[in-house]
């Protein structure tokens, strides 16, 4: 591979390759505010002007101040390139660093800055800023300007989703560019120039497409807001941890923000990953994490409806044994979750065949609209998984269910996850039924129409997997504790069949996970 | 016979146990347990901004607060390279010996209590008020004064401030004199301090002795002199040694270093510029103006930065060394380039003075522990840390 000279390390490139790409690629971050590894080269923040140190020297001629003569004299400087839009070229010598480019670095800022508001403390972005970080590592002088700020509106409601304050914006372009490149919406643009300059929406558009949430991902500075994350909590409080998106199929990469301090969940990110999700999520996926403290089962509950009692953990699961020995194992229905990870399905499974239940069922979300960008078609994100959990076995759907249970082929049902597409309404013929006992973590239709519910931890709290559409296996840790006494799905699968009296092979998550390695050359 | 001497006793100096063996009075056997101060401070400083380190400092010697603040000051601007404005220079000289003088007052007059000499206690202590009034309105607090700044100090002086440390230095001449003439004809005192609590020149060197008690065997150590910081290399003064290195010696230096430190206070305040910048002119290091804060951008980022973040280091180690009250006060500091140390190691100068304790007790009287051991003036906030 060609290679080029970078402030003295040499970085390897491929054919049409930028400077600022090779060194993105590197791991080297050269600053920069309009560039973004993920959209198409604007060029226009100038933050990332460097010094070709190599060949033909271009000189800009400008007006220096000498000190000797006491008044500005004409004189020449090099001519800074921007490395974003700089093709690397074999044996090319770049400086990013030295004394040129420092006095660039340093005047962008402090122009950037010039009529910055004073809002860092009320702006969200506070904390994860390039201004502030670029400021601190390239600039660190104090204001010259004496004179009042231009201001521009703030506050602009630019759809459900996002607010603009033009005062902050520094017109890097990236929020126009992820419309127009990922959404393929041309819904924004800018008007004016100089610092009148703003970012506007189309006429009698409102900024609404699936992706608007990435508008604000891209913003290097606090200029577009999130209505959800606004003024919900200081950046500098929150801890992030790896995730799957549990939105649909994709099973987009993320960064689940939370608190520690209260174990809330405020934001999710994407988290690049080229094989998935590029850098992208939607905005359906960026709110699933809005789920995890609405609606939890925090009770085990037995009974239905008016006669629904909160009981303890270790009654309920008797509870649900005698109803499970009620029911003979060949109209025994069992029902997987395609929202659960694999290994929640898995323990499952192996209930089912320790019971010597031959009645699998898998429930799902259905209601979602899939696109050609990262939307899969399928709103599940584990339907791949659980399907490896029987071991490639045919899993019948909910309808399958009803009507079973209709023809008196199933009398009992035991059942994970909270997510059906079915209504309440629509899931009717299973209360006809004495054991119906429901392993959820949310409350919802399917644990509705249960005689038992049983709380299990959600997809937040465990260590798990999820089988993308593509069939790719993507693990991730938990990110917070389950609230008291709730557990994993998987543990309470294995203590109910301590109590059933069944011994499912695995004692832990490692051994549960070996049975996943053996279910899936099973089905090979 | 076996005796447990603290670590709460009313005559040991800070909290500290000795296991005594006793033939008779004679001590045979001794072990100086340390370690009952510790207060994690190495550690503590692992979390939180360089500049949190201060109030954590000042409770090191807490008798001299301010060399500490200083000492850590030094170090940190030592790995950033930079150097603070001459006027700042002067300003720490000046508060950090008038802390050197309380101090001295304070070791010097407990042994002398210790010993029975209440009077000249009360004396030392009551000049020792009146220099804690000058570094009370200097700095608003009269023991921990978390008064240094990482590139400056909290405040620039006062404008009495000259004048005010002129008043006291009179009356630093005057206590010095009325102690001396108190104490050292006295035959009980000289008897329990002449020839007591001998340390060897090659001891002191062994042990890594610095400060008062390795200038009493007659080392000419001291870091103001040997390896000039601040601006010491300006001023005239001499380093006093002693010969025997006996609880006499000690005192004896301790006396004459106060003489030595109102000479460098004298010609810092002739040398000291009475205007111009206290901080560094770095808005990445020193907090800017608050009114600038309120109302520039550019303030406003330095300032959060300042706080949420702290001041960023460049990455390394250095080893930066003041002439603390006891000694050679250390910071060895490493930074991974972040706004937190990575790791900070102290060598207060008390650790190894207090090493050396145990051979100048030996196969003396069980009595003479009280001065010997005040003598040595181990500080638990440092020598514990």
């Amino acid at each position: 591979m060609p290679k080029f000279t970078l402030d003295g390390k040499e970085i390897s490139f491929e054919a049409g390759e930028t400077v600022m790409e090779a060194a993105w690629r590197e791991g080297i971050e050269i600053p920069h505010y309009c560039w973004h590894p993920g959209l198409s080269v604007a060029a226009n923040c100038r933050m990332c002007l460097v010094h070709v140190e190599s060949g033909r020297q271009m000189a800009m001629p400008q007006l220096a101040f000498d000190e000797a003569k006491g008044e500005y004299v004409p004189t020449t400087k090099p001519k800074l390139q921007p490395a974003c839009q700089l093709a690397a070229a074999e044996d090319m010598v770049v400086s990013s660093t030295n004394d040129e480019v420092k006095t660039a670095q340093a005047s962008v800022q402090e122009f950037l800055l010039l009529n910055h508001p004073v809002d860092c403390p009320i702006c969200d972005q506070a904390g994860e800023c390039k201004l502030q970080d670029y400021y601190y590592e390239h600039q660190g002088t104090l204001k010259r300007k004496l004179t009042e700020p231009v201001h521009k509106p703030k506050g602009v409601r630019f759809g459900p989703t996002i607010v603009y304050d033009a005062e902050r914006c520094i017109m890097c372009t990236r929020c126009i560019r992820v419309c127009d490149e990922v959404a393929k919406d041309h819904v924004l643009d800018m008007r004016e120039r100089g610092n009148k300059n703003e970012i506007i929406l189309a006429p009698g558009r409102e900024l609404d497409h699936k992706y608007t949430l990435m508008t604000e991902h891209v913003c290097p500075v606090g200029a577009l807001t999130s209505q959800d994350f606004r003024f919900k909590a200081r950046v500098w409080f929150l801890k992030s941890a790896q995730g799957v998106c549990t939105g649909c199929a994709t099973g987009c990469n993320t960064h689940v923000d939370y608190d520690p301090r209260n174990g809330k969940i405020y934001r999710l990110r994407p988290r690049d990953n080229a094989e998935v999700n590029q850098f992208w999520m939607c905005d359906d996926g960026m709110m699933t994490y809005a789920r995890h403290d609405t609606d939890r089962l925090l009770m085990p509950t037995v009974g239905r409806g008016e006669e629904r009692v909160p009981v303890g953990e270790d009654e309920a699961l008797d509870l649900a044994t005698e109803k499970l020995n009620a029911v003979e194992a060949s109209k025994l229905a069992v029902v997987l979750s395609a929202q659960h990870t694999t290994e929640d399905n898995l323990a499952l499974a192996k209930l089912a065949a320790a019971l010597g239940a031959e009645r699998l069922y898998l429930a799902a979300l259905g209601g979602w609209e899939g696109d050609d960008i990262l939307r899969s078609e399928d709103r599940n994100p584990n339907r791949a998984g659980a399907t490896q959990a029987v071991g490639g076995a045919t899993l019948k759907s909910v309808p399958d269910l009803l009507t079973d249970v209709q023809s008196g082929a199933v009398q009992g049902v035991l059942a994970l996850g909270w997510a059906t597409a079915e209504k309440l309404e629509e899931l009717a013929p299973l209360v006809a039924l004495d054991g119906v006992v429901s392993l959820t973590s949310h409350v919802g239709a399917l644990p509705a129409v249960a005689s038992v519910t049983i709380p299990v931890a959600d997809t937040f709290e465990v260590d798990g997997s999820f089988v993308n559409a593509k069939g790719l296996t993507q693990a991730f840790p938990p990110t917070l504790s389950p609230p008291a006494d709730i557990e994993p799905a998987w543990k309470t699968i294995s203590d109910l069949a301590g109590k059933l009296g069944k011994d499912l092979g695995f004692k832990d998550l490692q051994g549960l996970r070996q049975g996943l390695v053996d279910a899936a050359e099973a089905a090979q | 016979m076996r005796l447990n001497m603290g670590p709460s006793h009313p005559a040991m100096h800070g909290t500290i146990r000795m296991v005594i063996d006793l033939d008779g009075e004679t001590l045979v056997n001794l072990d100086v347990q340390p370690g009952y101060l510790h207060r994690g401070f190495e550690k503590s400083c692992e979390r939180g901004t360089w500049a949190q380190v201060f109030p954590y400092a000042d409770r090191l010697n807490y008798v001299s607060p301010m060399l500490n603040n200083v000492g850590w000051a030094l170090a940190v601007e030592k790995l950033l390279e930079i150097e603070v404005p001459e006027r700042c220079q002067y300003y720490r000289v000046i508060l950090g010996e008038l802390a050197r003088i309380s101090d001295h007052f304070t070791c010097n007059g407990a042994s002398a209590m210790e010993l029975g000499a209440f009077t000249p206690f009360l004396w030392l202590l009551k000049v020792r008020d009146w220099v804690w009034d000058i570094l009370e309105r200097e700095t608003g607090a009269r023991m921990t004064h978390s008064f240094g700044r990482i590139g400056g100090m909290a405040a620039p002086p006062t404008a009495t401030f000259k004048d005010d440390v002129l008043r006291v230095i009179p009356e630093v001449h005057k206590v010095v004199k009325e102690t001396e003439i108190m104490l050292l004809r006295n035959r009980i005192f000289l008897d329990r301090m002449q020839g007591v609590g001998v340390l060897t020149k090659e001891q002191a060197l062994s042990y890594g002795v610095t400060g008062p008690m390795a200038r009493s065997t007659g080392i000419p150590y001291d870091v103001r002199k040997d390896h000039p910081y601040l601006v010491y290399d300006r001023f005239d003064f001499d380093v006093p040694v002693g010969e025997d290195g006996d609880n006499w010696d000690r005192f004896m230096v301790r006396l004459e270093e106060i003489r030595q430190s109102v000479r460098i206070i004298e010609q810092a305040i002739e040398q000291m510029p009475d205007d111009g910048p206290i901080n560094v002119d770095d808005p990445r290091i020193v907090f800017p103006e608050k009114s600038d804060v309120y109302t520039t951008i550019e303030a406003t980022i330095a300032h959060f930065k300042l706080v949420m973040e702290g001041l960023r280091t460049p990455k390394g180690e250095v080893y930066s060394f003041t002439e603390g009250g006891n000694g050679e006060l250390g910071f060895h500091i490493v930074s991974d380039g972040s706004g937190t140390p990575y790791r900070v190691r102290v060598r207060p100068p008390c650790w190894y003075n207090l090493a050396a304790a145990r051979e100048m007790l030996l196969g003396g009287m069980i009595a003479d522990i009280i001065p010997t051991f005040g003598s040595v003036n181990m500080i638990g906030g440092e020598c514990d840390r």
